[in-house]
């Protein structure tokens, strides 16, 4: 079982497309690459997996060398640790859930084969089902088998291709928990091919934005959304932050959560997660509302003391995107040109930013 | 793994099969009278208007000796051609002397050959034709000229002797012209008897031995032909390169009375020894 | 009945098809799975023999191969006799003019796997090999069936190439489909009424097969 280790990653080719991408997924993250159709995305991922070439490109995870065009390394897919689950999620027709996983151990000792498969069924839930074909399973189902038949390989580093694509969106919620639960249990690193914001503000700490096969930006995503410096959303995603916080207490008898991320401490509608337990948070530029003063008698349950950093033009000519800085960590809030001057509002001085307890998006 | 069996046992189920067929051949043949062509039997290539006789002489010859020959009926030019290009005939009965000395002369056989029988033709005429018989044609000269006539049989003169003699015979009466529009190639002779005997013809101008066999006479009625009218069908036939000595047999029985009796009842003339 | 021809034509089928398989496989998968620029050309060279007159074949094959050819004076001085006029001849005329037939199911069989489980087979671990072996085979396999069978029944009811290429030596390569013609030509009606009835029962047959497998293979899908 290999331990989680960092990917380092350079590629570059002109034919079939231009590429040209380098980037790091830091060991046991989720690192999210993000951008529109045909940005070469998926050619990436498969570039990491082995299964596409080109001349000049260096792969390595933690000390191994995987592809580098320079030394003619090159190790085959099928000798990589990789674990690879693809959009369509590519189960063999032809095998019960259980052959896949037999399958996809051939590496272990066929002995311990076995309880492996067995342990692996559980952690998908799918122990009743072992006996079917895909044909047979759920969209969620087969999403599943995918993913522990990915596992299987002990792998290095975890490759999903628009994991929830073709699921509901109901669906797509509660497999986004089970993913999170599963890296954080195995500390997995992970590399997540999405062109849907929601997966990356729910599931990623890293970021690298693709287009037109060029890294456009690349980082953590709480530094990248709170500084909305995230190309390719900003004209038709509204300005986000994507924190990464902590439940502190939960209130039980007003129903209500106590989060932190950083500084910025949070009252939200209770949070299904212990005390202690990591949590994704999202809050929406146009959810939070600056103040010169406190008000009084609103049902606002976060009025925090904030600082602007600075006044950006937003999308639209008649609005402005405030940076502001709460508690040490940033926030961004959208108001209009008019309210903004009516506020004065200019980097350095102090405001208030008032924040529904109900806006707060937090996954646990 | 129901599926994989079940697969499983169709394969098997074919695989046995696909052996079965490789010895229904062998098999077969020897559960019934009919010999399986003996695999060392001399290969015998022969003019189609020998069919029958040559069929008879053959079983004949078989009886005697014990030796099947294998023989293939065709064209005796088509053979000629195909002996030129390696086929692995031993023994070559040709209608016609040119194409034995064609082959002779390339040095794909033993010598020149000698001539075994010399042929005939016929006009034949099914049941039922409307066409009448005669060794002039006469019938068949009015029929032309009144546009009656219908479908007519013969060889490929290209490269059937038995062909080329019918043409001479129909150029001899004058009847080419009209008739060309008419005629029916055969790729063989046997192959324009049986188009004559079909009944989508009116008739055809065949070998006299195919006429004579019990097959066809028992089809129609025939007017055997005038020799002036045609270049004598000299048959001739040759031991080719590498015959066998079971094929050297077969030559010489075909020198036999035995053989010659059999040949003389198939309306051929005989040369004189 | 010829016995001999029947089992001459039966074993012509099974040679072609035990040997045209595996070649055509090769030749299935590289149009199936690679995008290269001379694709269409090998595609269009493959269908060639579905649609020229069996002659053609014939007659090209006896320029290509004949006594005369360095092809042919080769395989004369390894087997000791030519190669046309023989059986030999007549399989390799056969898998030439039975190469659509097997190509193409295949081919289709192949292509209808989707790319991603192919993709996951190499990740699942999967050698080159093992994933044809473990994979590639079960899933094209009607495909495989269905050139088998369309291969076997194409080479028992071959006659232009047949006749052009390998004479009409009885016991060497007098097929069924050749005796039917010898035999219609000898006004043996019977025999080659029997024949003709025998190979239109294993056509029906085949046809009957290669439905069967047509439509397993969708619901498989």
């Amino acid at each position: 079982m290999g331990a989680s280790a960092g990917l380092q990653v350079r590629l570059r080719q002109s034919v079939p497309f231009a590429l040209d991408v380098a980037f790091e997924a830091p060991a046991g993250s989720i690192t999210a690459l993000f951008g529109p159709s045909g940005s070469g995305k998926t050619t990436v991922l498969r570039a990491i997996a082995g299964l596409h070439r080109m001349n000049d490109a260096r792969v390595s995870c933690g000390a191994e060398l995987w592809t580098d065009t320079a030394t003619r390394t090159y190790q085959p897919p099928h000798r990589r640790p990789v674990g690879f689950v693809f959009q369509d999620y590519g189960l063999f027709p032809h095998l019960t859930v259980r052959e896949q996983l037999a399958l996809a151990l051939g590496h272990r000792p066929a002995d311990e084969r076995p309880a492996r498969i067995d342990a692996l069924l559980q952690l998908a839930s799918l122990q009743g089902l072992s006996d079917r074909h895909p044909a047979a399973l759920s969209g969620g189902q087969q999403q599943r088998a995918a993913l522990v038949r990915a596992l299987a390989r002990d792998p290095a580093v975890l490759l999903l291709d628009e994991p929830f694509a073709a699921v509901d969106w109901a669906l797509r919620e509660s497999l986004r928990r089970e993913l999170v639960a599963l890296q954080r249990s195995l500390s997995l690193t992970l590399v997540l091919v999405t062109h849907d914001f929601e997966d990356v503000a729910k599931l990623a700490s890293h970021l690298v934005v693709l287009d037109r096969g060029t890294v456009v930006a690349a980082g953590s995503v709480e530094e990248l959304t709170s500084r909305n410096a995230v190309p390719g959303i900003s004209g038709w995603h509204e300005p986000a932050v994507a924190l990464d916080a902590r439940v502190l207490a939960h209130e039980a008898d007003r129903q209500l959560s106590l989060i932190a991320a950083g500084g910025l401490r949070l009252e939200v509608p209770t949070v299904p997660a212990p005390v202690g337990a990591p949590v994704r948070v999202q809050l929406a530029a146009r959810d939070v509302i600056l103040a010169s003063h406190r008000p009084e008698g609103l049902s606002l349950h976060n009025m925090l003391e904030a600082r602007v950093i600075a006044v950006e033009p937003a999308a639209h000519a008649a609005l402005r995107l405030v940076h502001l800085e709460v508690g040490g960590t940033r926030v961004l809030s959208l108001v209009t040109a008019d309210a903004a001057r009516k506020l004065s509002l200019a980097a350095g001085k102090p405001v208030l930013a008032l924040i529904k307890a109900v806006a707060v998006e937090a996954f646990a | 793994m129901n599926r994989r069996r079940e697969l499983l046992k169709r394969a098997l189920f074919a695989g046995a099969l696909l052996v079965a067929a490789w010895f229904v051949g062998p098999v077969a043949a020897g559960a019934t009278d009919r010999p399986a062509a003996d695999s060392n039997g001399p290969r015998v290539a022969a003019a189609s208007d020998l069919q029958f006789a040559l069929d008879e002489v053959l079983a004949q010859f078989r009886r005697d000796t014990g030796v099947a020959a294998r023989v293939t009926y065709g064209s005796s030019g088509n053979f000629a051609r195909q002996i030129e290009q390696g086929a692995p005939f031993e023994l070559f009965l040709s209608a016609d002397e040119s194409f034995v000395f064609m082959v002779a002369d390339r040095g794909l056989s033993r010598d020149r050959g000698e001539l075994y029988a010399i042929g005939r033709i016929v006009l034949f005429v099914p049941h039922g034709s409307p066409l009448t018989p005669d060794p002039q044609l006469e019938d068949l000269a009015r029929r032309l000229q009144s546009g009656e006539a219908g479908r007519l049989a013969i060889a490929n003169p290209e490269h059937a002797p038995y062909g080329r003699a019918a043409e001479q015979a129909l150029r001899a009466l004058g009847l080419w012209q009209a008739a060309q529009p008419r005629l029916l190639y055969g790729e063989n002779v046997a192959q324009a008897a049986q188009f004559a005997s079909s009944g989508n013809a009116d008739g055809g101008i065949v070998a006299y031995s195919l006429a004579l066999a019990p097959a066809l006479r028992e089809r129609g009625t025939f007017a055997l032909l005038p020799e002036v009218l045609h270049a004598p069908l000299r048959q001739r036939m040759v031991l080719l390169k590498g015959a066998s000595p079971d094929a050297r047999r077969l030559y010489d029985y075909l020198r036999s009375p035995a053989s010659r009796a059999i040949l003389a009842r198939y309306g051929f003339v005989l040369p004189e020894d | 009945m010829d016995w001999t021809a029947l089992g001459l034509s039966l074993r012509l089928g099974v040679v072609t098809v035990a040997l045209l398989l595996p070649i055509a496989f090769v030749l299935a998968r590289w149009l199936a799975f690679r995008r290269v620029r001379g694709r269409g050309f090998v595609e269009a060279l493959v269908a060639l023999p579905l649609i020229l007159p069996p002659t053609v074949v014939g007659f090209y094959l006896l320029m290509a191969f004949g006594r005369g050819s360095p092809v042919g004076a080769a395989f004369e001085s390894v087997l000791g006799h030519p190669l046309v006029f023989s059986f030999e001849g007549l399989v390799l005329a056969s898998l030439l003019v039975n190469l659509p037939f097997a190509v193409q199911p295949m081919q289709n069989a192949l292509a209808a796997i989707p790319a991603s489980v192919r993709d996951a087979a190499r990740c699942c671990g999967l050698s080159p090999a093992a994933a044809i072996r473990r994979i590639e085979l079960p899933l094209a396999l009607p495909g495989i069936a269905t050139a088998a069978v369309l291969t076997f029944a194409h080479t028992l009811g071959e006659f232009g190439v047949v006749l052009m290429v390998g004479g009409s030596i009885p016991g060497e390569t007098r097929t069924v489909a050749i005796a039917i013609y010898d035999r219609v030509q000898a006004f043996d009606e019977p025999a080659a009424a029997t024949m003709a009835l025998v190979l239109l029962i294993l056509a029906v047959a085949a046809l009957g097969i290669t439905n069967t497998l047509a439509r397993r293979a969708s619901r498989q899908d």
